[in-house]
Formats: structure tokens, sequence, C-alpha cells
């Protein structure tokens, strides 16, 4: 189920939290998403997907907290996918090396299939 | 409907309004002046600072006809202070005189009125019906006032009769010719100052000596501050042979073009001295087809005629006294040769024999007169144009050694017959070298082909193409320099004695900043120096002058500089490895014309792009980056970017948008954009005022690194930074004086 608390949208598909970015995803935006996923890793979330397909822009500092995220997801042993990326912002996450620390999904249901690929080639 | 020169009536214009040569510039401005001041306003002044010579009579005349025959709200009033009258009452009472008349004159739209001689009862008579009240009151009140005793307020009630006119009634706009406030120092009635305090009332315009003018009127209790102010220089070179050329058309004398360009180097282009002698060819009936014609006219006119009637006034002035003067002339002529250009105070009380207070009114008045300068203490008698030298030395022969006309007039003609050559040689010479620090001082900043500056370079890869192609390519490379901000050129030779050897244009010493900041460490010293020859310039020639540039710079303690050899034909192959040992730089006659051309055309370019360029102003926050990235995104539609371009440029507007919102405490809270749209590119500048962090440049560029830095804020910045530079083709901090600015460029073939 949908949850708006935060304006930000998300839902739990098992044990993965699937959290929307907004249009513009900047400061504002990129610490709510930030604040939704601490909340859905502390709810006992294994993995993120978050969702890029209403994103048309983002900027640096935006950037810079979703590396906040990875960071936040590693240290719980939790995965990350970000799936929907335009083409332009999948351009400036490479510029700035986020695709060395996340994989990129054509869509949710891609992120889905990488995420349960992942954790059973980690045996879980 | 506005006429055209030819058309205008001549009422006060000494020459034809298409004759009035090489002060355009200054006479819209006194017209435009005269039709946005307003009444009242304190500042409705505008003060005319002088240079000594540089004339200035005739513009106003102009400015005055152009207004009578504009016949709008504004009535001009000409005056010029008598000659032949010095006490401040006559003065005063002139001047009433002719403010009626010349009112009445616009007025009635008489011009001959203008300059008639009446007196106040046939002024009162001549008054338009619709004047006739105010101007028969003014009239009467002067007939009581001028048999009181209080001389004072006799002059004050005349020089304040702008006053007198109805609030309704146009408004006068008094043009006050070049005042000699010294003429007045003996009154009793403080002239100067009643002067400027009647003046300050209503829009007007005082023309004097700059040494002297602002004085007075910060004396007389004006903000001068609050006056606009046209600073008037001898004419530039080009004007002075127009004027010497249309001066002698109107008064009738043949003139060579050899003759025109030697009289407006040696009268040095000054306009007063220009219609003094070519007046006097005309009275002699000669004609002046030689420097010979031309040199015996100037030494007559020196020992004799104009010039020397207006030298000896002047020398009247700064010493009344006979003795006085010639002492003084003794002590000027005697410190004209090279080598004794100052003396003390001291030493000129001694030499003088006068009392320290009389010395000081002598000093002052020369050193209004810019024939000496002097601080207080030390004299500089190295000054004045070469006529008055000219002058001081023959009357010194005369007056004071009393050797025999003669034999003084066949020296002084005979000087001036060999210095001729010399003065046009000197002129031709300055006209056809390469203007180093007219070039330096339009560096400001800005990016040039680095090939320009490195003479190896551009014959590999730019000689022999046609001269469209090399421009063209030049605009392009992407090996540039950026230019510091020059902020102070000077002559080699005023810094070394060692440069005395060579031509005086030759080396230039420019003080710039490079880099962002008005720092230390971005302060740098360039020393150039353009090398005479017909070939390549060899080995021994350029360690020369890379020695002796870097001996000057270790002399004068320049700290960080840099050396920039010019030669015609550029550099032999050795001499290019000895200038990569020096840091120098090097660039042939035709880098140079290429460095000339591209500095001038931005600046034309950056003048004249006001069609094609867009400015806004946004708040700080609220996400207002994104009306800026909209912004950008419609004006790169229009120039046909492709739409992987539009997103790269919005991107960067947005990083640009958040650096400047961030890096500086800015006081207003706004982002300035410019979008200046050009041939092939799109220039988006956008900056703020405020503070500049400490090392914003260093941060600017640092590289954005691993996820795992402890400064989250500062690997924020370097990720914007590093954002644009990869988004953008060209990215820059430009210099300001607060805040940031930063200039992206975007191509649209990228």
């Amino acid at each position: 189920m949908a949850d708006f608390k935060s304006n930000v949208r998300s839902h739990i598909v098992g044990t993965t939290a699937i959290v929307y970015a907004s249009d513009y995803l900047n400061k504002l935006t990129g610490e709510r998403i930030e604040r939704e996923c601490k909340k859905q890793l502390d709810s006992g979330a294994r993995a993120l997907v978050i969702d890029f397909s209403d994103t048309e822009l983002v900027n640096s500092i935006g950037i810079s907290i979703l590396l906040g995220i990875i960071d936040i997801a590693e240290k719980s042993g939790a995965l990350v996918v970000f799936s929907d990326v335009n083409n332009e912002t999948a351009q400036l996450f490479e510029m700035l090396g986020l695709t060395r620390h996340v994989v990129l999904a054509k869509d949710e249901e891609e992120a889905l299939t990488t995420l349960s690929a992942s954790t059973k080639a980690m045996g879980h | 409907m506005s006429s055209s020169p030819e058309q205008l009536r001549r009422i006060l214009g000494r020459v034809k309004r298409a004759e009035f040569v090489g002060r355009t510039a200054e006479l819209e401005r006194l017209v435009s002046h005269a039709s946005h001041a307003e009444a009242g306003r304190e500042a409705a002044g505008l003060l005319i600072l002088l240079a000594p010579l540089a004339g200035v009579s005739e513009l106003l005349r102009q400015s005055y006809d152009e207004l009578f025959n504009a016949q709008g709200d504004v009535v001009p009033i000409y005056f010029s202070l008598p000659a032949n009258e010095t006490t401040a009452v006559s003065a005063a009472i002139e001047f009433l005189n002719a403010f009626l008349a010349q009112y009445i004159a616009f007025r009635r739209n008489e011009p001959s009125i203008a300059q008639a001689s009446l007196t106040m009862n046939d002024l009162v008579q001549l008054a338009p019906v619709v004047d006739l009240d105010w101007i028969e009151e003014l009239v009467n009140a002067y007939n009581k006032q001028r048999f009181s005793e209080d001389e004072r307020e006799l002059v004050r009630f005349c020089l304040n009769a702008a006053r007198r006119v109805p609030a309704a009634n146009p408004r006068p706009y008094v043009l006050f010719d070049a005042v000699k406030f010294a003429n007045y120092d003996t009154e009793r009635v403080p002239f100067a100052n009643e002067l400027i305090k009647a003046l300050a009332g209503s829009p007007f315009v005082l023309a004097g000596l700059r040494r002297e003018i602002v004085r007075e009127v910060e004396q007389a209790g004006v903000d001068s501050g609050k006056l606009e102010k046209v600073r008037l220089e001898p004419l530039a070179e080009a004007d002075a042979r127009k004027l010497v050329a249309s001066v002698a058309r109107r008064e009738g004398v043949a003139i060579s073009d050899e003759c025109r360009d030697l009289i407006a180097q040696q009268l040095e282009a000054s306009p007063f001295l220009i219609n003094a002698l070519l007046q006097a060819a005309r009275e002699k009936h000669l004609a002046l087809n030689s420097y010979f014609d031309c040199e015996r006219l100037y030494v007559d006119e020196l020992l004799g005629g104009r010039l020397h009637h207006y030298f000896t006034s002047l020398l009247e002035q700064v010493a009344p006294d006979a003795v006085d003067r010639r002492a003084l002339i003794r002590l000027l002529s005697e410190s004209l040769p090279a080598g004794q250009r100052t003396s003390s105070f001291v030493a000129w009380a001694k030499r003088l024999n006068l009392e320290p207070a009389h010395v000081e009114e002598i000093l002052r008045r020369l050193h209004i007169q810019e024939i000496v300068n002097w601080d207080g203490e030390s004299v500089d008698t190295q000054r004045g144009s070469h006529a008055w030298r000219d002058f001081v030395r023959s009357r010194f022969r005369l007056d004071a050694l009393r050797e025999p006309r003669a034999l003084v007039v066949a020296d002084l003609m005979s000087a001036a017959l060999k210095r001729a050559p010399q003065t046009i040689a000197r002129h031709y010479r300055r006209i056809a070298s390469l203007p180093l620090r007219d070039v330096l001082q339009k560096f400001n900043h800005q990016r040039v082909a680095g090939a320009l500056f490195d003479h190896a370079v551009f014959a590999a890869d730019y000689k022999g193409a046609p001269a469209e192609e090399v421009a063209a390519r030049l605009e392009i490379d992407p090996q540039t320099v950026k230019l510091p901000q020059v902020f102070h050129t000077a002559h080699g030779v005023a810094f070394s004695a060692e440069l005395k050897q060579f031509d005086e244009e030759s080396c230039v010493v420019a003080h710039a900043f490079d880099g962002t900041g008005y720092t230390s460490e971005n302060e740098i010293v360039w020393l150039a120096a353009k090398i005479d020859s017909k070939l390549e310039a060899g080995v021994d020639v350029v360690e020369a002058w890379c020695n002796r540039l870097e001996n000057l710079a270790k002399r004068s303690g320049f700290l960080r500089v840099q050396l920039w050899l010019i030669a015609n034909e550029g550099f032999s192959a050795g001499a290019t490895e000895k200038l990569r040992e020096h840091n120098a730089y090097a660039s042939s006659r035709a880098q140079f014309e290429l460095l000339t051309a591209q500095l001038s055309d931005s600046v034309i370019k950056s003048s004249a792009a006001t069609d094609s360029e867009f400015v806004f102003i946004l708040p700080m926050g609220a996400d207002n980056e994104l009306l800026a990235a909209a912004t950008a995104e419609q004006i790169a539609r229009r120039l046909n970017f492709r739409p992987e371009a539009i997103n790269q440029i919005k991107t960067a507007t947005v990083e640009a948008c958040i650096n400047a919102s961030e890096h500086s405490l800015s006081p207003d809270r706004k982002i300035y954009q410019r979008f200046r749209v050009e041939d092939d590119k799109l220039v988006i500048t956008i900056s703020s005022r405020g503070i500049l962090p400490e090392n914003f440049e260093a941060k600017a560029g640092a590289s954005a690194g691993a996820k795992k830095t402890a400064d989250v804020l500062d690997q924020r910045r370097g990720w914007g930074l590093k954002l644009i530079k990869t988004l953008m083709d060209e990215v820059e901090f430009e210099r300001v004086d607060e805040g940031t600015s930063l200039r992206m460029v975007k191509y649209v073939r990228s």
C-alpha cells in the first residue's frame, strides 16, 4: 500500500521496498527519499528499488544523497537497484561514478528480477 | 523637426556646425545635459575640466547655437568674462546685461539681439510682452542696487539673474566660458565664490582649468562630486589634422598635407594654438606649403604675434610684478634642460628672492596652468607645451641676457627647422608602430588562442593559410590562453634608464591580475618588448632582451613576471629555444595583428550583443533554478541544439544556479543570468553577489572522488562544477568584484 506521509510514494514487494523518486531530484526531494529508505530498512526491508520513472531532472546534491542511501543500504546488508532511469540521468550517474555502486534496471520488474537473482546467488 | 548642421543658424558659433571638428561627443553631451537638467536640483551643473590650451569656447558657442535654434524649453545664456575687465562688479554687470540680451533674443527668436550692445533700458524696450513685467522689475531693482555701497550685494544680484525668471518660463541654461578665477584674486568681492553659488541655483555649465575649477567649486560650498563632468584634453591626432585643414580652409590659407601634419604635431593638437597660427597666416597672406613656411610663421608668432601675446598675458597673470617676472623667466629657462626637472620649494624661494607666501602664489598659478607640477614641496618644471618652452627660452635670452633679437630669431628658426622633420618622423613612427600599450590594456581576462603567443606553434599550424581561414581557425582553437586584467601600463623607460637607447614605444611594463581575485598571488607583471628586426629575430637579440627584461623585473622587485617578445618576422629556431628557457611568449607581427583584431572584436561583439542577449534575475531558493533551466531550454531550442545537448545545458544551468546560491553570502539573495546567443554558440553567465569562499577555484576543480569522504559539502561543490565542466564546452569563472560569475559556453556543433 502506498505511503504518502513523507510525500514519497513507496510500497513493499516481499522484502523489497520500492520507493518512487519525484520529477526533480534535488536536496529536498532527495532527503525525503533518504528518510523513506531508512524507514523501510528499519522495518526489515532487505533490498531497495528506487524508481525514477517520473524523474526528469536531477542535480548534483540529489545525486550525492543517492550515494548516501547506497551507503546506508550497504551497511544494512541490503541491495539497491535504480529502475526506469532516463538516458540523460543515466549519463549523469555514469559521470559521477554512481553506476559503480548500483545496478540500473530498465523497469521495476527487471529490478525485482535482478534482486531475486542476486539474493539467490548470495545464498539467501 | 531637427535641422541639419548646415541649416542651423550661426549665432555665437565662430564656425559652421559642419566645420566644428573633434568635439562632437562633448557637444551632444552638453545639449543633452541642457535638456535633462532640472531647475533647482543641486546636481544640475556640469563642469568642463580643461587641459591647458584644450580650447572650449567654440564648444560652448556651438552648444548655444543648437539650443537657441531648437527653441525649446531651455534658453541658452553664453558668457565669457571680458579679457580687459578685471573687477568683479563690472564683470557681474556685464553678465546681467548679456543674460537679459540673450534671454530676450531667444524669446523673440532674433539672434541679432544676443550680441547687440544694448543698455538696460534698451533691453526693457525690447522685452516681449510676456516677459516685460519681470524684466522691468529686474532692471528697476538693478538700478537701485547699483547705487548702493555694498559691492558684494550688487555682484550677487547680477549673477543671480537666472533666479528672477518666473518658474513657468523657459529655463535659462548658463554656459560659462573658461573662467580665469586667478584674475579676481585681488578683488574685495570673492568673485569665484559668488559666481559658483549663483550658478548652482539652476542648470549650468562651467568651464575652467582642471587644476583650478574643482577646488573653486568646493571652496564655494558646492559638492563637486554631485556635478556632471566633461574632461577636455587636446584633440586626438586625427581630429587635430582635420582641424588644421578645416581652419586653413575657412581662413583661406593654402596648406600642404605635410604642413597640416606638422602643425598638428608641433602645436600638440591644441585648438587654441592651431587657430591662432592659421589666423596669423591669413592676416599675413601666407601659404603654408613647406616646413620653412610653417616655422617662419611660428617663430614670428612666438616672438611678436598671437602666441607671444597669449604667453605674455599668462606670465603676467602668474607674476604681475615685472621684476618677479624676470626672475621667474630666468628660473624657468634654466630649469628647461633635461636632467634638471625637479627642485625644492626652498630653492625656488631663494632664486626668486621672494617671501614664501608670494612664491606659493606664483607656484600655485604655474601649477594651475600645468607649467609646473608642484606638490607643496618639490617643483617639477618639465611641463608645458613645446611652444611655451620656446617662448620662455627666447624671452630669457632677449630680456635677461640681452642677446640681439636677430640672433634669437635665427637660433629659434634654426632649431624649429631642425626639429620639424624629427617631429614628423616620430609621429609617423608612432602611427606605424604596434600599439603595444593599447593591446595590453584590452586584455581584460579575455581568452584567446595560445598560438598567438607561441611563434613556433603558429608557424607550424597557421603560416601560409589565407587570412580569413587563420582568423576562423584561431577562434575555435582549443588551446587557449586566459589573459590577465591589466590595470596599469607604462613605457619600460620609466622603470629602466637602460631602455632609453630604444624607441619609447618599444617596451611596455604592464601590471595585471590573473586568476579571479585581486590577491597578491594573482598579481603579475607583463614585460613586453618589440624587437626591431627585418628578419627573424636571432638567439643573441632574444637573449639580450630576455636578460634586460629580467633585470628590470629584479631591480623593480616584481615577483611574478611574464615576458613577451614581438618581432616582425618572428623568431629563428635557436631563438625559439631561448624563449622557452625563459618561459617567454613570442609573437610575430602577424600574430600580434591577429591578437589585436581578436581583442577589438570581442569588445565590439560584447557591446553590440544586446539584441541577442537575455538577462533574468531570480530569487535564490524555491527550486527557482528550474525556471533558469526552462529559459535555457527555450533559448537552446531556438538555436537548434540537439535534444541531448539541450538537457546538458539545462543540467549545467541548474548546477550553476545552485553554486551561485551556495557559495556566496549573498546580500540580495538573487541569481543573475545572462544568456547570449552568438552565431554558433550559446553563452550562459550565472552570477551572484556576495563573498567568494577561500580556495573556491581549487574546490571547483576538485574531483568527486569516492563516495566515502568526510566533507560531504565540499564533495557536492566539486560534483556540481565537475558536472558543468563535463556538460559544457567552455567553463570559466569571470573576474568579478564580489560573489561568483560562471561563464559557460555550448557550441551548436557539439
